[in-house]
């Protein structure tokens, strides 16, 4: 018998499995539990403390009546490549090696989720708990394939990976897509990410990202999202950092009409340092949800979190962050900032920024404020003869311009310097 | 560092001061909660009907929820709601006239508390001018400077003396900002509640001294379950005061209050608690379940609530002092030092609810965990929509002494209104080590150092209490304090 909550699980689940096939790369006690998680729990709504201002379960329900499961295969990406990198290109999440540009680099191994090493499959599924999340149980149990990134021990490579992932949809469909990236000691590695969405039909991702960072390795990454009004998506990273690692991610927002994001650090070994940044505009009626959990396990270690929203019309952002702070980590520093500007009276933003502190030790403080476009700093530009429309827009960039100058490449920062300006 | 150890084992072998029972002769009903219960309840308060009615619609209700899970930051075991008895009062030989009929061992035991109930004593060493409303187990014992408040047409008396003289007032306004349906504690609330205060400033009258309410949980097996109601009306001021302790027992004992404050046009309230229920001992046995809904309305425009409190005792303390700010230019404020020793648990925080136009809300949270204790931060800002020009700044800060302790800031903010500017701040850490450093290379001790720099870092709240309280509340912190070690 299935459980009414489990109604919308179940759903998707017979839409999706004939194309999915079976997932072969992965262990089969975790996909049981991965199923069975979804069957007692559903998909998670408002009920759920965690999924209390982003109810995907309703959204689901409401907007994705008729999943077909149709694609695109023929798209081109040459319009969306960044000059310099290496792209490789998740389509439909299959990892398309046509598409991507073939990559000779020493120390560089490259694969689909189905062909990589029986070695590396351990990994799979380690850091990404079935039984936390059932998008991550979901993803488990239904990933058709995937991609596997690894660098070797003391690698650094020459050219920052770009990674496009591809939503083409001829109709309603639900797209599982997962990554692993592994780093071995001391390597080193620059990997950026777009999503986009294909076709004039509702798209939903249920992306998910494995990245193990190895001792004294360090993993630079951007991610952009910009799926256009039709896209629905769930990402979710699970980071697990050794000693002496470094991580820094940043994540633009640009649109989509249901956009959240789970990401989930873990600080395993001494003097890691872990920095996550956002921005996002929520327009229309989207909703942009980050959700962060900073998890110092061992003493020693730094995080820093900035989160920047724009809400218009009848947009939600949402920024529920969490700084855990288990027993022993003493000497932990972990701070947290979520900045707001609302500029229509149909926009809301809920915010929880949470500190969870077990050791006495530590420096921890989050910070949150929300309001509107600064009355003086308006008056000021006024007065000096710029237009309400443009002193707008120049105090929305430079209230942008804090998260995007965290971007290390230049092509990539003007890329996405456009892209936001074009948004607001 | 053998020194901090010695000062910190000092500290947590630290007793409980007011943990003495008094040995008197008490009417206590048998335990067990069903409808007859609730009936002998109100039958012994001679309750007019309608209020027994309000009574068994809340409990009807009750009956239908369900204990709340645990969301709170709080491990605790299944409360057993058929073994407390819901009624336990001093027993009374004839109506009491005047003072000299209160039993002496009552007297007394609110004299040991430095509760005094004769008029124009002192309290805590400061000359007090407390009208007070002293509670013992379910019952109100005595309620001072009734006459000289009368004069100016203040009602202050006890909850079930209200319901008979003044119903109409009772009915108005009871169960209007915690309805009997809030929430599980206070569904039971308003279906067993034994006694409490109830004090009504009229139009344009500034109440003249401080208004007090001592609770005094002394049978055993007993819950305590009061009302508090406070209507401040047009242009009317008041500043009130809470108290409470209980016997040093083996048991867990639950308390379950209900603080309802209405203020009308231009009024403004002001309640400050200190609260010590007893809060175990060093390996958690014994202490209040605190389970408590205050809530204030700011029913019409520029009123004010204020709330204050210092929190020292109870096992478990579940509260969340709120205000609903519905009138234009309506204030609301916060101001809590919550201290948590040895096994407690507290997660405590509140609601400001921005309805009307430029409302304003303030909220300073300052935590102290030390032992083995947990220490939560909740709260929640919402400004809805339409609320323009509200404007909210919270801060909470959390200091971890010695490191078996948590401190947890849950905070929830949601905004529908674009011209609401809210601020939020957290910090948790432990006392610096240059602060102490800086203490002791001038010859303050490691003691009074901490003292010194702790009282520093309650001060903002600690000044927003009345002197007498003031007093009180920094004797209690240094008390539960000392020892203590960054």
């Amino acid at each position: 018998m299935i459980a009414e909550k489990s109604h919308t699980a179940q759903y998707i689940i017979e839409k999706i499995s004939p194309s999915a096939g079976k997932v072969a790369f992965m262990n089969d006690t975790v996909l049981s539990k991965a199923l069975l998680f979804l069957e007692k729990n559903g998909m998670p709504s408002n009920k759920y403390e965690d999924y209390k201002y982003c109810n995907v379960d309703a959204i689901l329900k409401k907007e994705f009546k008729n999943i077909e499961q149709k694609f695109n295969q023929q798209v081109s990406v040459d319009a969306f490549k960044i000059a310099d990198t290496y792209t490789l290109v998740m389509l439909n999440g299959h990892f398309s090696s046509t598409l991507s540009d073939t990559i000779s680099e020493k120390g560089l191994h490259l694969s689909a989720l189905s062909n990589m090493p029986e070695l590396a499959k351990t990994k799979l599924g380690s850091i990404a708990n079935v039984e936390s999340d059932a998008f991550i149980a979901m993803n488990t149990a239904f990933s058709a394939d995937g991609l596997y990134i690894k660098i070797d021990k003391n690698t650094v490579l020459s050219k920052p990976i770009f990674i496009l992932h591809i939503t083409a949809a001829l109709s309603e469909c639900f797209v599982n897509s997962r990554v692993l990236i592994d780093l071995e000691e001391g390597a080193s590695a620059s990997i950026y990410e777009e999503q986009i969405l294909i076709g004039e039909s509702k798209a939903f991702t249920n992306y998910l990202s494995e990245k193990f960072i190895g001792r004294n390795a360090k993993l630079n990454t951007c991610l952009i999202q910009s799926q256009s009004q039709l896209g629905y998506s769930v990402n979710t990273s699970q980071v697990a950092l050794q000693a002496d690692a470094h991580y820094d991610n940043t994540t633009i927002t640009l649109n989509g009409q249901l956009v959240r994001n789970n990401h989930n650090v873990e600080l395993l070994g001494e003097n890691a340092q872990a920095h996550l940044n956002g921005l996002f505009t929520a327009n229309g009626t989207s909703l942009i949800d980050n959700h962060t959990l900073m998890d110092h396990r061992v003493p020693h270690c730094e995080s820093n979190e900035l989160y920047k929203g724009i809400i218009n019309h009848k947009g939600i952002g949402v920024f529920n962050g969490k700084i855990f702070v288990r027993k022993d980590a003493q000497k932990t520093n972990a701070y947290q900032s979520s900045k707001n500007i609302l500029l229509s009276d149909d926009a809301t933003v809920n915010a929880k920024p949470q500190l969870e502190i077990y050791a006495n030790d530590v420096k921890c403080s989050h910070g949150t404020s929300t309001g509107k476009i600064d009355e003086n700093a308006m008056f000021y530009l006024n007065a000096r003869g710029i237009g309400k429309e443009s002193a707008k827009k120049m105090l929305l960039s430079s209230f942008a311009q804090e998260v995007i100058l965290k971007i290390e490449n230049p092509e990539l920062q003007e890329k996405i310097d456009q892209a936001f300006t074009n948004q607001i | 560092m053998a020194e901090q150890n010695d000062i910190l084992e000092q500290h947590i072998n630290k007793d409980y001061e007011w943990g003495f029972t008094t040995d008197i002769d008490s009417d206590t009903f048998a335990k067990g909660l069903n409808e007859e219960v609730v009936k002998a309840l109100s039958k012994k308060k001679n309750e007019p009907e309608w209020m027994l009615e309000f009574r068994l619609k809340a409990y009807r209700h009750w009956l239908t929820m369900k204990e709340p899970d645990h969301w709170a930051h709080l491990p605790y075991p299944k409360i057993n709601f058929q073994d407390i008895s819901y009624y336990s009062a001093p027993k009374k030989k004839t109506e009491l006239k005047s003072l000299d009929e209160v039993d002496p061992e009552l007297l007394k035991t609110f004299e040991k508390l430095g509760i005094s109930l004769e008029e124009q004593k002192r309290l805590s060493g400061v000359q007090s001018n407390i009208a007070v409303d002293a509670v013992f187990d379910s019952v109100s014992v005595k309620t001072t400077f009734r006459e000289t408040l009368a004069e100016k047409g203040i009602i202050f008396c006890s909850f079930s003396e209200a319901v008979l003289e003044y119903p109409d007032l009772i009915k108005k306004y009871m169960g209007t900002v915690v309805p009997p349906t809030d929430n599980y504690y206070a569904a039971l609330n308003s279906a067993v509640f034994s006694d409490g205060s109830f004090c009504y400033i009229p139009k344009g009258v500034r109440c003249p001294m401080e208004l007090s309410t001592y609770f005094r949980i002394n049978a055993t097996g007993t819950g305590q379950f009061e009302r508090t109601l406070i209507v401040a009306d047009e242009g009317a001021y008041v500043s009130y005061l809470e108290g409470c302790t209980a016997p040093q027992r083996d048991e867990n004992q639950l308390h379950a209050a209900i603080v309802e404050i209405i203020a009308h046009k231009d009024a403004e309230v002001k309640y400050s608690t200190v609260q010590n229920w007893y809060p175990g001992d060093k390996d958690g046995k014994g202490g209040i379940y605190n389970f408590v809904t205050k809530r204030g309305i700011c029913l019409e425009d520029n009123s004010k609530i204020s709330w204050t409190q210092v929190e020292t005792g109870s096992a478990i303390t579940w509260k969340y002092p709120s205000v609903i700010l519905k009138g234009n230019n309506s204030v609301g404020e916060f101001y809590s030092v919550a201290l948590t020793n040895n096994k407690q648990e507290a997660d405590t925080g509140t609601k400001m609810i921005h309805i009307g136009k430029n409302t304003r809300s303030t909220i300073i949270s300052k935590g102290i965990s030390a032992g083995f204790s947990n220490n939560s931060y909740r709260g929640l800002v919402q400004i809805r929509k339409g609320a323009s020009n509200a404007r909210n700044f919270s801060q909470c800060d959390s200091l971890l002494m010695g490191d078996q302790c948590g401190a947890h800031t849950f905070p929830y903010i949601e905004i529908k209104d674009k011209s609401g500017i809210v601020e939020h701040e957290a910090t948790t850490s432990k006392i610096g080590e240059d602060q102490l450093f800086y203490c002791k290379q001038r010859g303050i001790g490691m003691e009074k150092a901490i003292a010194l720099i702790v009282n520093g870092y309650c001060k903002e709240v600690l000044n927003k209490l009345p002197m007498e309280f003031a007093v009180e509340a920094q004797k209690l912190l240094a008390i539960s304090l000392e020892g203590s070690v960054g």
